[in-house]
């Protein structure tokens, strides 16, 4: 948040509002000027748990805990995790195909053959780049889609009920449906094609070729932005009745209170929904799938329509281990700065947002 | 891997089912001699759902399963699986966990990978009689059971031979007798009876299709004299294949003898387009078409032809021993090495693979049957003629656990010529390098092929 004039009214407004619900503000009102009111709230716990001094005090919460508990959670984890994890990474140095699959641990190893092929001889980086970028694009323009729906439908009309049930209809409806569905549309001779006719525009092929990017993104788009619809929605009932009503005697008009007291309150279910969203999308196989069919056009040979080329059409276990395993590195160290940077993994979001 | 793929994830999950199961448990066929008893026992039988009729498959699970437990004693069980993808899981968990259904049903194209797996019994000459012998089948269909005579894994169940369904009233408008035999006259048939004014055009095809178009590009090439594969070299850079692949995008291109709109088309679109009397032609259809076609407003309009067997420019037929009318497709039952109920395996094959259960189950799901007498049984009756003609003239694709691949590859360039088919030019630069990049592809996996 920056700290324009405009702003200080409604911060005002924030604080006496904050001030009303509960926990004492502990910052004074000159420090921390750049950071949004609601950001510098501290959880008590938090005082505790980094202390400025570096070194960490353990409080009393913390001494003694019986920390055994955890071991059946934890014994699961390795099962459910860390096992097919550390099976997947071994199989990557296997030359398992179909003819070795029967007695898949005897496959012959190979070292890092899979890794050399993936990386030279196939179209990772290529499928990689197409995954992210399509999740990337289709993410952020489901974001401001998804917010407006939920700030249009977060006070209550007449027929709300209804409107907020349909919004849903995407979301809840299976991908296999939602790309069925599309596919008919986007035929040549089809009713999307023909509609661009009546404008006197020739779009061209949806389903092969270069706009099978943009048909994607835009399907994904469809079936996506509820998503971003319903975490914005539970972010805008985490704002208290007396912010709003403190904004409105500050005089703030709707813009304003939007920007500057509900946006906030916003970031870290968005900063949410933008990860989930995108990993869900980057891990997306049954809408290109149903969509473009197998072999894939190659403006959509994503990553997970080569994995499985690779895996169930061409039987190369091995390889197809490798690759997920080169993607997981890429995918994972983007994913990391972002959780860095928007804190998602600090302990404050925990409690109050 | 939470951020690989699902692909993957099953991949790994089905490890480390392997893993924690502890390695499933050995097998131990059991050793009944003469009529088996299997009283008691459960035999497991994977077979893929049949769409276009769920109700009739259930009642005919039934009936085969009370015919069975008639004869044997035993316990019949079907699992289904819905879609080719949910098979190969289904056979690959089994494979790695050596436990699950005692008999699949596979689709010949992917018998030669099963076969590669190692994981299903090769019959012996014991096995053959305790389901009637290889004479029982129509000989054509023992084609892609196995690498050769003495290595079959698979008894052939079900065809579904390739032919072409034709417009009687059309080919009489436009005073052509008889159906084309070779390519070239095909397309100058389509061209008569092509009027684009009318909406009317020579042959209907299904460019989009996930399956069809490798088989015409095969087959045309197979006529050529080249079957694709040779041991262990690839063959897909041979003029031939370039040939076929002209001739295939050429209909769209240059003779124009097709529907712009077919580009995006999928086998049951272009059928459907067929059947409301727009195509004179409609190529690479089976059996499973007529239901569709009898009901149409084409009943009694239309009846089924070999497609073509003489390549593009060519004048005679060069596939060899046996024609290519058809490539080898349809069911093939496979018992699994790990299966400690063989003896009933082989009793539930004799059972579905005799005359009258065969011919049952041709009237019931349109699929010709692989039993010999069934077959010769049928040449009578109306559209089998074409039918089961090629059935007996359809040729096998090369069996190596390299052809998913390879079809996959010859797949692809089709997929990825589609914009420029559509724009009305496929170059002879892109398509060049379209084929040498399926080349290369083919010729890896052939030398990884054991």
């Amino acid at each position: 948040m920056t700290t324009s004039n405009p702003a200080s009214g409604t911060r005002h407004a924030a604080r006496a509002a904050r001030r009303a619900a509960g926990p004492a503000p502990a910052v004074g009102p000159d420090s921390t000027s750049g950071e949004s009111p609601t950001r510098s709230v501290p959880v008590i716990a938090e005082g505790l748990e980094t202390p400025a001094g570096g070194r960490r005090r353990r409080g009393p919460s913390e001494r003694n805990r019986p920390l055994w508990m955890l071991i059946p959670g934890g014994v699961l984890m390795v099962i459910v995790i860390i096992v097919p994890l550390l099976l997947g990474i071994y199989m990557s140095f296997l030359d398992l195909d179909q003819y070795t699959l029967r007695q898949w641990i005897e496959a012959p190893f190979i070292g890092v053959a899979n890794y050399i092929e993936a990386v030279s001889q196939t179209n990772l980086f290529h499928g990689v780049w197409l995954s992210v970028s399509y999740s990337f694009i289709a993410t952020v323009i489901a974001m401001p889609i998804g917010i407006a729906a939920a700030v249009a439908t977060q006070n209550a009309f007449k027929g709300r009920a209804l409107v907020r049930s349909v919004f849903l209809i995407p979301y809840v409806l299976p991908s296999f449906v939602v790309a069925t569905v599309w596919r008919t549309m986007f035929q040549p001779g089809s009713i999307i094609d023909k509609a661009f006719h009546v404008f006197g525009a020739d779009p061209g092929l949806f389903l092969n070729g270069p706009n099978t990017y943009w048909t994607l993104v835009f399907v994904q788009i469809w079936a996506s932005w509820p998503f971003i619809y319903l975490l914005a929605l539970a972010g805008l009932q985490a704002v208290d009745h007396e912010v709003h009503e403190a904004a409105a005697l500050d005089g703030a008009l709707w813009w304003k209170k939007l920007r500057y007291v509900v946006f906030p309150y916003l970031r870290g279910p968005i900063s949410l929904a933008f990860i989930i969203g995108m990993l869900n999308h980057i891990n997306n196989f049954t809408l290109p799938f149903v969509l473009f069919g197998i072999p894939a056009p190659h403006d959509v040979e994503l990553l997970p329509v080569l994995t499985y080329v690779t895996s169930f059409q061409s039987f190369r276990f091995g390889l197809s281990a490798a690759m997920a395993v080169v993607s997981l590195i890429l995918i994972a160290i983007p994913l990391f700065i972002y959780l860095r940077v928007v804190k998602l993994d600090d302990a404050e979001q925990g409690g109050r947002k | 891997m939470r951020f690989g793929t699902k692909a993957s994830l099953a991949a790994i999950a089905t490890a480390a089912a392997l893993a924690l199961s502890a390695c499933g448990s050995g097998s131990s066929s059991s050793s009944s001699s003469g009529a088996v008893n299997g009283a008691g026992k459960t035999l497991d039988v994977l077979v893929g759902v049949n769409t276009a009729y769920p109700q009739q498959q259930k009642q005919w699970m039934s009936d085969t399963a009370a015919k069975f437990q008639q004869q044997t004693g035993a316990t019949l069980k079907f699992e289904t699986f819905t879609s080719a993808n949910e098979e190969l899981t289904r056979i690959q968990t089994s494979v790695v966990s050596g436990q699950g259904p005692d008999v699949y049903a596979l689709g010949t194209t992917f018998t030669p990978t099963a076969y590669s797996t190692g994981a299903f019994k090769v019959l012996s000459d014991s096995d053959w009689s305790k389901i009637g012998g290889k004479d029982r089948f129509n000989q054509a269909a023992l084609g892609i059971s196995g690498p050769d005579q003495s290595h079959l894994i698979g008894v052939p169940f079900a065809s579904r031979p390739f032919v072409m369904a034709y417009n009687k009233t059309l080919l009489q408008a436009a005073g052509i007798d008889k159906p084309a035999t070779s390519w070239d006259d095909l397309a100058t048939q389509a061209k008569k009876l092509t009027d684009p004014a009318k909406g009317q055009y020579g042959m209907a095809i299904a460019y989009k299709d996930n399956f069809d178009p490798w088989k015409y590009i095969w087959g045309m090439s197979v006529q050529a004299g080249n079957p694709l594969v040779d041991g262990k070299t690839a063959k897909l850079d041979d003029p031939t294949v370039k040939t076929a692949y002209s001739t295939y995008f050429g209909w769209l291109t240059k003779d124009k003898v097709v529907n712009p709109a077919s580009v995006g088309w999928t086998n049951s679109q272009a059928l459907a387009d067929f059947a409301s009397g727009k195509d004179a032609y409609f190529l690479m259809t089976s059996s499973g078409s007529i239901p569709t076609l009898d009901k149409s407003a084409l009943k009694d309009q239309w009846d089924y032809a070999l497609m073509p067997t003489v390549a593009p420019g060519q004048t005679s037929d060069k596939a060899g021993s046996n024609s290519a009318a058809s490539i080898l497709s349809g069911d093939n039952l496979v018992v699994a090495n790990y299966s400690k109920n063989q003896d009933l395996a082989f009793a539930y094959i004799n059972l579905v693979t005799s005359k009258d259960e065969q011919l049952n189950y041709q009237k019931i799901f349109g699929d010709l049957p692989a039993n010999a007498d069934a077959l010769a049984s049928l040449d009578s009756a109306p559209h089998m003629a074409a039918l089961t003609q090629a059935a007996k003239e359809s040729k096998a694709t090369p069996f190596t656990g390299a052809w998913s691949d390879i079809q996959l590859d010859l797949l692809n360039v089709v997929v990825q010529s589609i914009p420029d088919l559509s724009s009305g030019n496929v170059s002879d630069s892109s398509l060049n390098s379209r084929i040498s990049d399926a080349q290369n592809k083919a010729q890896q996996s052939l030398n990884r092929a054991k």
